[in-house]
């Protein structure tokens, strides 16, 4: 294996990898409070994308309903990226309310939420759809103002490429990660975060609010699956209203590979697919988007509490 | 009555093989195991089928087998169903709930890359063509029907005879079950290959009904449907895979009308019928009789 070569699969893998690590997040933080899944997470994945790409672009294609509709201003793409992941983090409000809160007032079955989250997705897909058409867009190329493409170096005579847009995936991602990183341990609204999914009745006696914690959870959980969408879009462009569908499930093996409700699990299986992914030869790509799934069989059958998680107790 | 077949018979069949979908999720259900493997199998299942009914070299089989081609590809579905349900079910049901529904998933992704890179599966365009075993689309219900019917039997015998009750045992408690000396093990894979050789045949039958087999018909929202069809009919009793699969099939036909918007509306209909009917069409229906009857015994003196 040549250096250079082996440079720049690490280099894709660890970009591409941290993203996943942001994504999937945001269902570690729901699973580890509410225990379940949240399907619609790679919708809002979807949303942040198109929303980021609505206020930094201000229209969109000849399609849909909002053909001929243009925002009076645009912002420039980090303002953009930001208000953007906002809206989704409101957007994960919405879905906690749509299709969690009145399954858990009702006492109803927790394998219902897979159904009626998965309902709130395709809400939001066929939504984006309607109003804008299923065309691919991408983000211009001028987003990131006069800043050149990519960088190039050489390692023992070969060229290895760095592109901006992998450096900013990278630094965006772990900027996201250390930010939460730090709401959860040092503060005192992820304490109770933590305590909330520790044991939310208990947590409820101790006077924390647990609904609202919940809704918060959903915020943060939206406001990652965004944030992640529109760096993704960024990259290779959104491929349409069910390109979070692919990201959505790819996001579950992540979680899973790292183990269920860990933190530190989200980040580990997000670098080593990403890793995984960047690491398959040339002539396999083909089989690129089932690596993650190989990985998350494979890791159920050897440690099915994923690397990082915790022993699974089996309950009498 | 034509008017009628003419425009809903097709609906009419499409209930029916949507609802072996959703009975071959409740089969494993019945052991408390969720596994939405089903629509892999059914891809894979109706790719038999599609091959076996255009490629060359099956040529002299159709021939020489005429109609009953089709048997023959639902015998070989269903081989393919058992052998690769127990391949996969053995080292996957060691897992419990979330982790098994989940290592399902996986197992469908990997079917649909893997389906996706085999020039014989025709890659994306897929197989298109397939010979069709009746004139009229209506008629197909002389295939789904049957089956239907053989499931809904094989469903009641191992709901009611001691056969059955492992099933039952295993999904209340799975450690008690094993402790009374259930067989939990095989009791679990038994029911999972259930499910895997049901959907295996269905897909069989499938592919001329459909006259065109790809990778989408084995998608991951196709696979939470057939699950949706099982909880919004009721996830506890033999009828509500159909009573769900009735429910949600015709819905979209009765919304045409609504052309773009309908996908979303059908969302809004999954979401409305978690919230209010949790514990599915039956489990409402039997609500409502126990309701009924308890007043009929108050308005008679009896004990309430």
């Amino acid at each position: 294996m040549e250096p250079a070569w082996l440079l720049q699969c690490l280099l894709n893998g660890l970009s591409i990898g941290a993203v996943y690590a942001v994504f999937a997040m945001g269902y570690t933080l729901v699973f580890s409070i509410l225990g379940i899944i949240n399907f619609a997470h790679g919708a809002v994945f979807t949303l942040g994308a198109y929303l980021t790409y609505a206020l930094s672009v201000g229209h969109f294609g000849i399609n849909g309903l909002l053909a001929d509709v243009s925002l009076p201003a645009t912002l420039p793409f980090f303002p953009a990226l930001i208000v953007g992941s906002l809206l989704a983090g409101l957007a994960g409000m919405g879905v906690e309310r749509l299709a969690f809160k009145p399954l858990r007032d009702r006492g109803a079955d927790p394998l219902l939420a897979l159904v009626s989250s998965l309902g709130v997705a395709l809400i939001v897909v066929n939504l984006i759809q309607y109003l804008v058409g299923a065309e691919i867009y991408s983000f211009p190329a001028d987003i990131f103002g006069n800043l050149p493409m990519a960088v190039i170096f050489k390692i023992g005579g070969k060229p290895v490429a760095v592109r901006t847009i992998q450096i900013i995936l990278f630094a965006a991602s772990l900027v996201m990660l250390a930010g939460l990183g730090w709401f959860i341990s040092r503060t005192r609204g992820g304490k109770a975060l933590l305590a909330t999914a520790e044991n939310p009745d208990t947590a409820s006696l101790l006077g924390i609010s647990v609904n609202r914690f919940i809704l918060g959870t959903f915020f943060i959980s939206g406001l990652l699956g965004g944030l992640s969408g529109t760096l993704i879009g960024a990259s290779f462009g959104i491929s349409g209203p069910y390109f979070g569908v692919a990201y959505g499930l790819k996001g579950l093996a992540v979680i899973v590979l790292g183990g269920l409700g860990s933190i530190p699990g989200a980040v580990a299986g997000g670098l080593v697919i990403g890793l995984g992914e960047a690491l398959l030869p040339a002539d396999m790509s083909s089989y690129k988007e089932a690596v993650a799934f190989v990985l998350l069989f494979a890791i159920l059958l050897i440690r099915p509490q994923g690397l990082l998680g915790g022993r699974l107790e089996q309950k009498v | 009555m034509s008017f009628f077949l003419d425009n809903y018979g097709f609906l009419l069949v499409t209930v029916v093989q949507q609802a072996l979908l959703g009975l071959s999720i409740y089969f494993p259900l019945m052991a408390g195991q969720l596994s939405l493997a089903s629509i892999g199998f059914y891809s894979l299942g109706g790719y038999v089928a599609a091959i076996m009914g255009t490629h060359p070299y099956f040529a002299p089989w159709r021939e020489a087998l005429g109609f009953c081609i089709y048997p023959v590809q639902w015998f070989f579905a269903l081989v393919l169903g058992v052998v690769l349900g127990v391949a996969v079910g053995y080292p996957a049901l060691r897992l419990r709930g979330i982790y098994l529904a989940l290592a399902t998933v996986a197992f469908v992704q990997v079917v649909n890359v893997a389906v996706l890179n085999m020039p014989i599966a025709g890659g994306a365009v897929g197989i298109f063509g397939i010979p069709q075993a009746f004139e009229s689309r209506v008629d197909y219900i002389w295939f789904f029907g049957p089956l239907f019917l053989i499931a809904m039997l094989l469903v009641r015998r191992v709901g009611t005879v001691g056969a059955g009750l492992p099933f039952f045992a295993v999904r209340e408690d799975e450690l008690a079950a094993g402790a009374m000396g259930v067989p939990t093990t095989r009791t679990k894979i038994t029911a999972f290959v259930l499910g895997c050789a049901l959907a295996a045949v269905t897909g069989a039958m499938s592919a001329p009904f459909l006259n065109t087999w790809n990778a989408r018909q084995g998608t991951f929202d196709a696979s939470v449907t057939c699950l949706a069809y099982v909880l919004i009919g009721g996830s506890r009793s033999m009828w509500g895979p159909l009573f769900g699969a009735a429910l949600l099939v015709s819905l979209p036909e009765l919304l045409r009308p609504l052309k773009d918007s309908r996908m979303i509306l059908n969302g809004v209909v999954l979401v409305a019928a978690c919230v209010y009917l949790p514990r599915g069409i039956m489990g409402g229906l039997g609500g409502a009789l126990a309701v009924l009857r308890a007043r009929a015994a108050k308005s008679q003196g009896g004990p309430a």
